[in-house]
């Protein structure tokens, strides 16, 4: 039963960590890719969370619609920053 | 404490230390190309810790590695070659750690609070995916339709930045 408490301190961890590199940078895809981290994060909170409530299925519905969710967000913001970088010609924010 | 039980807590502090070192990469890696392969890691190694916490969410480590490692950060790894000058300029926000800390403060404080008057449940019943599948299409029809949709327009979307257009 110890499990889901460190799941609970690993996903902090891991969301602190994100929120800092969604901060600390300038760069769009870096901010992406720590904006994925910090989702990543959520996930396992979630799991944490649940494993602790009890519920099963619950926590499974909600992840897959949120990865599956996750997976457009990726291809949109990628188009997103394939404009960007056509009329800018960086990959930094201003 | 059982053999088992050790072995279970041993690889989740092992998989435990690899996601704070991908997500620690992650953040701090000048080129993006390699942060999108440590973004990998990430996402195996909390797959892992998932399948580990109990055994009936093991269905949901599969699909997160097959559908978010898979698919998702391939993706972003792979697209990430058509950019020229992908290392990042490195700014120095004096702030940023400080506010990493508060959220982080702040997200445990509000579990700690959360969880203090909650008995936790020893064990959870047996996962079916016939139970999944039925609670999906009863109960959960119309998310299912949103997402259906999302996904054909990304495929469309996919399509027209191929051509171009």
């Amino acid at each position: 039963m110890l499990l889901p408490y460190l799941g609970l301190v690993v996903g902090i961890l891991i969301g602190s960590i994100g929120v800092y590199g969604l901060l600390n940078s300038k760069n769009i895809v870096r901010i992406l890719l720590s904006s994925e981290i910090i989702f990543n994060s959520a996930i396992l909170l979630v799991f944490s969370a649940s494993a602790i409530l009890g519920r099963v299925y619950l926590p499974i519905v909600f992840s897959i619609f949120a990865v599956s969710m996750g997976l457009v967000e990726v291809v949109v913001a990628f188009a997103a920053i394939i404009l960007y970088y056509r009329n800018k010609d960086s990959l930094e924010v201003e | 404490m059982s053999l088992t039980s050790d072995f279970e807590i041993s690889f989740f502090i092992f998989f435990g230390v690899i996601s704070i070192t991908s997500a620690l990469f992650i953040t701090r890696q000048k080129n993006v190309f390699y942060a999108a392969i440590g973004l990998v890691f990430l996402g195996i190694s909390v797959a892992a810790m998932i399948a580990l916490i109990n055994v009936s969410y093991a269905f949901y480590s599969a699909f997160h590695i097959l559908l978010y490692v898979g698919s998702t950060v391939v993706f972003l790894a792979i697209s990430l070659v058509m950019f020229r000058g992908l290392n990042v300029k490195e700014v120095k926000i004096p702030w940023a750690p400080v506010v990493a800390l508060v959220v982080g403060v702040f997200i445990f404080v509000d579990l700690l609070i959360t969880f203090s008057g909650i008995t936790p449940v020893s064990s959870l019943q047996a996962f079916s995916l016939q139970t999944l599948a039925n609670d999906i299409l009863q109960n959960y029809w119309f998310p299912a339709i949103i997402l259906i949709i999302a996904l054909l327009t990304t495929m469309i979307e996919a399509i027209s930045l191929a051509r171009r257009d």
